[in-house]
């Protein structure tokens, strides 16, 4: 299997990158890390004469607080994630799904918005910008807009960007205090998987009462698209923490909030089963962060 | 202190600065001038008749030099063993399997060939076809091969003692049953080869294998040549684990192009190939039944196997038979019987890797030795110890123990570990089991039947006298052999490693069965050693002549000549030494005459010395049928004790550490040994718990990168302390044997006999995934609970 040939550009600048979008259309394909983009090439799962790498545009690439919102630029690479100050302060469950995807050497090349735009279900970062509220920034022809992440993936490998449209980073409310998050995966073996089921929680506790005042939590894997857990939420919020209410949240997720199917990787069985698990545990851990606050 | 000087040392090995810089050449590596590019087309169904092929749009592509079939080269049968040769180049009349060949082309560049590949036009009938051992036997199911019958590709019938007398006197009977799946040997560098033909009308084939010779004589018979004018060429490689033990159809197709060419033509298999090629470790599906009385003496065993085969027979007549063999120890059994069938289907051959045939067959049965135990209540590792075979004891089926440091290994493991402390009080959700196993340290019989030395060296001295050449055909495929045996002729010659320089892995260097069955080391090994006695006794016998000292009074010993009375005035020799190197500064002040002086005037009295060895293992076959199979001058054992954790709500299973004693007999080199060890640990860790070829219903491999299947990672690999354990065998050279293979046999059994510690749960289909622990802790439970 031989990558099939193609032009590469590498504009500068977010509008050339449009420019040459549009100019070329369906047959141009943006690439960040390529580290989806050039398997899914080399195995004819996509065509593309045209590639327009995103890597030179330097503002894509940068991790920025302004007031009390963190902007993520697409182009920042999962060990740029893993590596930054704020990320590993105040956004602990981005870092660990970070540092989980793949391997070092995919790490350094592995972008977020990569992540994002390739849609996978099973995708590492996607439960946790949901659970963090991430906005996506989208820019093309039209103009700018700017829409949350949890409805921007519509099944495997779809999402709503629009024909001739860049996703140029992320927003993400700076959480305040009482907060405690976290993510976790299950695959076969202890790196470099592909995720059987995936969870990220967020949680907010009442400092009065000591009870839940918002949960949010993630499933990856287990339908077309990463999904939240509404009814284990739920199950959380204005209770007090604790074992019984985290296996209730866990089962209310697994019977009543995912649709797992059987695939060669785990059956929906499994799957169901797990998120039970990883939902309790999720929240075990968020909960005890929030509230060491 | 060890009495050796050169072997049993931790020698940095002699590639090591090569491969640690990244200038180590592989085949890939290599491009000669002129080169075409090759490339296959291979079956898209799993079985289909070929109506017709159309090459002519393919051969009309600008840049195409020839497009192949077996109507260019013709249906020579071939494959591993001489009694099935059951394969041809390319396929005639059908295809049995997603991947079988059928075309290959040459062009100016790979782009060209594989587009040519895609212009081929085969009109297939496409058949019905079987994927399992269990349909494949239906009455009434499609069949692979017209000779065989039933899909039956061999079968195997055997039983030593008296099996159903036996199990008249036992108290304790365990019948189990075990799967395990389909592997990739996973190997990093994937099959490649270059060939070229030279004007005179010698092939020279260079490629990624582990036997060069077998791959000689299969390419010799496939093209009508004489075995003379075929080289076989072995550069690095990036390991083989048993599936590079026969020439592959790209090689073949590879020479067939470069004779019809006269080019060179480079070819390679993609990852992706590699899957569909397959040859790797069979599925084996046992039926065990193991018999033993209430103080734990085991009386008798009965073994049922089915062998999932695939599309060819590959190595598989071997594989059958040594699946059953290798159960008559490494514990006293007198009566034995096994009924093994090899079955064909539509997916690529099995063959053999590291542990050949014999890896779940110890599973299951290392198993059972810990449910007898568990029963009478006694220590597992004490019921091993007490059915222990002693050295020298032969096996109902006539394998003989010629060194046998188990018991050495198992008290190794108890110690290392703490086992005493810990079996019977860990913690809830972890656990500790043990396993031994034993294995072949080579195979007593070439896979033809010849009466060939299975290995030869030759041993140079250079003529300026400071270094030994050693020229062997044996494949350093990353195990260590070159260091090995540049070990072994630094210390049968008296000099130090750094003096010896080795070119291995070409067939015009001589005789050289290869890397598998673990059989270098103990055989190439005899051969360097008698090499570099030959070349000593030869550079003596011109000192006791120059210095008039008898022959037997002298010896070499870290590059230097020792007398054993007197040192006789050797200051003539050394004036004529230093005359000879006028202007040189690396003239010799030592006290000691040095072997460089020495073997300088060797050559200036009698010319190049050249030192040469053989070895040929003593007659080793028993009387029945299919007894060959099995037997080796000695056998490799070793126990392992591994400590895991359970996560009892999702299946997810830890591999905490891993405690393995292997007696290899005399290590040569303490680097390779213990690498060796971990590396079969690693292998065997990924057999456990991931690794699977998983296909599915149309016949094609649906996880054929290492993506998805999922060998061991840095992540998963436990800490492992490697016992190294010697009981000096007296077949091997200097008292060594095998380390390659038998250090994987305990692994998968040591695990499972952990993870029942930890769980109460036996597992009884491989690989331990997350899913299938967690669903038979669930069914545990659900049993406990009704
Ligand atoms: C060995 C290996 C292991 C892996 N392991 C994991 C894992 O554990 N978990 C996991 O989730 N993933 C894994 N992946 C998949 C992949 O690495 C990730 O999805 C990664 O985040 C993709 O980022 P990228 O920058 O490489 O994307 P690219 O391949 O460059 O792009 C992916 C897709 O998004 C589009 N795209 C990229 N940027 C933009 C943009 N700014 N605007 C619009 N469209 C855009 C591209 O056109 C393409 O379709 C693995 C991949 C490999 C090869």
């Amino acid at each position: 299997m031989l990558l099939p040939k193609f032009e590469f550009y590498e504009p500068t600048s977010i509008q050339e990158a449009i420019d040459l979008k549009k100019k070329y259309r369906g047959k141009a394909k943006l690439m960040a890390g390529g580290t989806d983009l050039l398997v899914h090439l080399k195995k004819k799962l996509v065509t593309a004469d045209h590639l327009i790498s995103l890597a030179k545009i330097k503002e894509l690439s940068q991790v920025q607080q302004a007031g009390d919102t963190l902007k993520i630029g697409t182009c920042v690479t999962m060990s740029q994630l893993s590596k930054s100050a704020v990320i590993q302060e105040k956004f602990g469950a981005i870092k660990t799904a970070s540092d989980n995807l793949g391997t070092h050497l995919i790490r350094n090349r592995a972008t977020l918005g990569g992540n994002v735009c390739n849609a996978s279900p099973a995708g590492e970062a996607l439960p946790s910008l949901i659970v963090y509220q991430a906005q996506v920034r989208l820019q093309g022809p039209e103009g700018k807009r700017k829409i949350p992440v949890e409805s921007f993936f519509k099944g495997p490998g779809k999402t709503d960007i629009h024909e001739g449209e860049i996703l140029v980073g992320f927003q993400l409310p700076l959480p305040e205090k009482n907060y405690g998050a976290h993510y976790l995966q299950l695959g076969k073996r202890k790196s470099s998987e592909i995720n059987v089921v995936n969870v990220a929680a967020f949680v907010e506790i009442n400092p009065a009462d000591q009870t839940v005042k918002t949960a949010r939590i993630a499933l990856g894997s287990v339908a077309a698209t990463p999904i939240r857990s509404f009814h284990a939420e739920d199950v959380l919020t204005n209770k007090a923490p604790g074992e019984a209410v985290f296996y209730e949240a866990g089962e209310a997720a697994r019977h009543k909030d995912c649709q797992p199917i059987d695939d060669f990787r785990g059956t929906a069985a499994y799957r169901r089963a797990m998120i039970g698990v990883l939902t309790k545990r999720t929240l075990e851990t968020a909960c005890k962060l929030a509230m060491a606050q | 202190m060890s009495k050796f000087d050169v072997i049993n040392s931790y020698a940095p090995r002699i590639d090591c600065p090569d491969k640690a810089t990244g200038k180590a050449i592989f085949t890939d590596d290599l491009s000669k001038p002129g080169m075409l590019y090759g490339a296959m087309l291979q079956s898209p169904h799993a079985h289909a008749k070929i109506l017709s092929i159309d090459t002519s749009k393919a051969k009309a592509l600008e840049g195409v030099k020839a497009v192949i079939t077996s109507k260019e080269t013709g249906s020579v049968k071939y494959g591993v063993s001489p009694a099935r040769y059951d394969e041809t180049m390319f396929a005639t009349d059908k295809v049995r399997y997603v991947g079988d060949e059928i075309a290959a082309v040459a062009a100016t560049s790979l782009e060209i060939a594989l587009n040519a590949v895609a212009l081929i036009q085969v009109e297939y009938e496409v058949l019905p076809a079987v994927l399992t051992v269990e349909d494949a036997m239906k009455e009434g199911a499609p069949q692979l091969h017209e000779a065989f019958t039933n899909n039956l590709c061999a079968e195997v019938h055997q039983e030593f003692g008296n099996v159903e007398e036996g199990f008249k006197q036992c108290d304790i009977i365990k019948t189990t049953t075990m799967k395990n799946k389909r592997q990739d040997g996973a190997f990093i560098e994937m099959q490649a080869c270059i060939a070229e033909y030279d004007r005179r009308g010698t092939l020279t084939l260079t490629t990624s294998t582990q036997v060069p010779h077998y791959v000689q004589r299969t390419v010799a018979m496939v093209l009508g040549m004489d075995v003379g004018k075929v080289r076989v060429i072995k550069p690095y490689v990036g390991a083989g684990f048993g599936i590079k033990a026969a020439a592959n159809h790209q090689e073949l197709a590879c020479c067939f192009l470069a004779r019809m060419l006269k080019k060179p033509v480079k070819m390679n298999y993609t990852r992706e190939q590699v899957f569909m090629y397959g040859r790797a470790r069979h599925q084996f599906s046992h039926t065990i039944t193991t018999g033993a009385k209430k103080d734990g003496t085991l009386v008798a065993l009965k073994h049922e196997c089915y062998l999932d085969g695939g599309a060819y027979t590959s190595f598989g007549i071997a594989t059958v038979y040594y699946t059953g063999s290798l159960l008559a120890g490494p514990y006293k059994l007198p009566n034995m019987s096994y009924d093994g069938y090899r079955v064909y289907n539509n997916k690529p051959a099995c063959g053999a890797q590291r542990g050949h045939g014999a890896v779940i067959a110890r599973a299951v049965f290392e198993q059972q030795m810990d449910m007898i135990a568990e029963e009478i209540g006694m220590d597992p590792l004490e019921l091993r110890i007490k059915n222990m075979m002693n050295t020298g004891d032969t096996t109902c089926n006539d394998l003989n123990m010629s060194s046998f440091g188990m018991s050495e290994c198992i008290e190794a493991v108890r110690d290392g570990s703490g086992w005493d402390k810990k079996k019977g009080n860990m913690p809830k959700g972890k656990g500790i089991g043990m396993a031994c196993g034993f294995f072949v340290s080579g195979a007593g019989f070439p896979i033809y039947r010849s009466d060939t030395f299975h290995g030869t060296v030759i041993v140079k001295l250079t003529e300026d006298g400071g270094t030994a050449l050693v020229y062997t055909a044996s494949a350093e495929i990353g195990q260590g052999s070159d260091t090995a045996f540049a070990m072994i002729v630094g210390e049968a010659l008296g000099i130090p490693l750094e003096n010896v320089r080795l070119a291995s892995g070409d067939t015009d260097m001589g005789v050289d069965l290869g890397a598998y069955s673990s059989r270098q080391t103990l055989m190439t090994g005899h051969a360097a050693k008698e090499a570099g006695e030959h070349a000593k006794q030869q550079v003596l016998e011109v000192l006791a002549e120059q210095l008039d000292t008898p022959l037997e009074d002298m010896d070499i010993k870290n590059g230097c000549i020792e007398f054993k009375n007197q040192t006789p005035d050797f200051s003539a020799l050394r004036t004529r030494y230093i005359k000879e190197h006028r202007g040189w500064t690396d003239n010799p002040e030592s006290e000691k005459l040095t072997f460089k002086e020495a073997s300088r005037i060797a050559f200036l009295e009698k010319g190049s010395i050249v030192g040469t060895g053989k070895y040929r293992p003593h007659w080793l076959g028993g009387k029945f049928k299919g007894a060959a199979v099995g037997t080796s001058p000695a056998y490799g054992c070793s126990a392992q004790v591994a400590e895991v954790t359970v996560d009892m709500e999702t299946g997810q299973i830890t591999i905490d550490n891993i405690v393995d004693a292997h007696d290899c007999g005399k290590a040569i080199n303490r680097n390779s040994v213990e690498g060796q060890m971990q590396g079969s640990i690693s292998m065997g860790i990924g057999e456990t718990m991931h690794e699977e070829v998983i296909f599915n219903d149309k016949g094609q491999v649906l996880n054929s990168d290492l993506a998805e299947y999922k060998i061991v990672t840095a992540m998963d690999m436990p800490p492992v302390k490697a016992i190294v354990v010697e009981s000096d065998e007296p077949n091997g050279p200097y008292g060594a044997k095998e380390v390659g293979e038998g250090a994987i046999m305990p692994t998968i059994p040591a695990i499972l006999n952990a993870v029942y510690d930890a769980t109460g749960v036996r597992m009884n289909e491989l690989p331990l995934t997350p899913e299938r622990v967690y669903t038979a802790i669930q069914a545990y439970k659900e049993r406990s609970n009704a």
